[in-house]
């Protein structure tokens, strides 16, 4: 990792968690969208398991000491995000199909990240709410890997980041 | 490697307060940025709420409704007073306005909010917050120019809850967007369709009582006698921009 790339990872950290939490969570309270976990799988899908699951750590860590809940949850299940999409597809895959991926990948953790609070007794989790939310939620997550996977793809195929190795 | 130590941070959070400080930390940064780009994005968040409700008659529809319930509420909430002969001059009526800036930034689950107000505006953890009618939630963590509310509607959270017309005692228990579940603690009482439940009993529960909390629309008995009501809350979670936080009596006191 070098620094442009670690600048860039940060940058797009911090501005994923603040548009998360200032525009699509008010916009969609009954479904469970995430674009920072849309992020983390766009960045696993071009650069691979090792960024992904950095990446996803870190969002995650940093998503769950900023909320009220129990911190190493996101964590955790964005690191399997990273790991999950990173082993799951190479660099040259459709556009189409790396969207679908992420949104699918975005979804389940929403999903799994929500039993998790049902299992520590935390509130905010119920399992009935994952099942219920998971349709409106994949459709949500489509949208935002529809924007979220080009834009990654093309940032991530930049100049000034592949100049400096692949990850 | 990295699972491990996102174990082990699940480990100290869930068995003590060791990372009460990292949470403090992280959400006073995450509260300044919010704060700082609510001017832009502020609008926006608001444009895009409304989006549902757009090129129609709906939105003036709806809000003309809730303020016709919430009229009734607040008269049958006085009537109740009333009758219950309830100090209400006991209640801390000092309070801070406030504008919602952010939600969770996680996955959406997270049933809480961050207001444009903290410890600088003498808010304190666990004050309740209201929109000047009904019941928000409660400050869960103030940093210096933010807090952090957890809404009443957040699914498992309980509320202790009083019932207008016949006084009784009951816990709703919050369904996020769906309202409450209340359940009266004396399994005999009998709660109607159309009954207003206000926060309560005075003193002794976690939100200032006599806040309206919803209208029961739906009563389910059980074969073993349990009685579950359905509630509508009287305040959308959906929905919220501008509240007040209601400071306890030495917090108004320092504020002056």
């Amino acid at each position: 990792m070098t620094p442009a790339r670690l600048a860039a990872a940060a940058t797009a950290t911090v501005v994923a968690l603040v548009l998360q939490a200032t525009l699509i969570a008010p916009a969609a309270l009954t479904a469970q969208l995430s674009l920072p976990a849309v992020l983390v799988a766009a960045v696993a899908l071009e650069s691979g398991p090792g960024a992904g699951m950095s990446l996803g750590f870190v969002t995650g860590l940093v998503a769950d000491l900023g909320s009220a809940h129990v911190a190493g949850l996101l964590a955790l299940c964005w690191l399997g995000v990273g790991i999950g999409c990173g082993l799951l597809v190479g660099p040259h895959r459709h556009v189409a199909g790396q969207a679908m991926l992420a949104a699918v990948a975005a979804t389940v953790a929403g999903a799994l990240a929500m039993l998790g609070l049902t299992v520590v007794d935390e509130p905010g989790g119920t399992a009935l709410g994952a099942v219920h939310g998971l349709l409106p939620s994949l459709a949500g997550n489509l949208v935002l890997a529809a924007l979220v996977v080009p834009l990654v793809r093309r940032v991530l195929r930049a100049d000034a980041l592949r100049a400096v190795g692949s990850g | 490697m990295l699972a491990a130590v996102a174990v082990v941070f699940l480990t100290i959070d869930l068995t003590g307060s060791g990372l009460r400080g990292a949470h403090g930390g992280v959400q006073g940064a995450l509260g300044a940025l919010y704060r700082g780009t609510d001017g832009v994005l502020g609008p926006v968040r608001r444009f895009v709420q409304g989006v549902p409700h757009a090129a129609s008659n709906r939105d003036t529809i709806d809000r003309l409704r809730r303020e016709n319930a919430q009229l009734h509420e607040r008269l049958a909430q006085d009537a109740a007073g009333a009758s219950l002969n309830l100090d209400l001059s006991r209640l801390p009526s000092t309070s801070v306005p406030a504008r919602v800036i952010a939600l969770g930034p996680g996955s959406g689950f997270d049933w809480t909010v961050t207001l444009d107000v903290g410890r600088h505006n003498g808010v304190q953890d666990g004050e309740t917050v209201t929109d000047g009618v009904g019941l928000v939630g409660r400050v869960l963590h103030t940093s210096a120019s933010t807090c952090i509310v957890l809404l009443a509607a957040d699914p498992g959270s309980g509320v202790g809850a009083r019932d207008t017309r016949t006084g009784e005692l009951a816990l709703a228990t919050g369904q996020g967007t769906s309202g409450f579940a209340v359940s009266p603690l004396d399994p005999a009482t009998r709660i109607s369709v159309g009954d207003q439940l206000v926060t309560g009993p005075a003193g002794a529960s976690t939100y200032v009582a006599g806040l309206a909390l919803g209208t029961v629309t739906s009563v389910r008995t059980s074969a073993d006698g349990t009685t579950v009501a359905h509630v509508r809350p009287a305040v959308s979670p959906t929905a919220l921009d501008i509240v007040g936080v209601i400071m306890t009596a030495p917090a108004a006191e320092a504020a002056r």
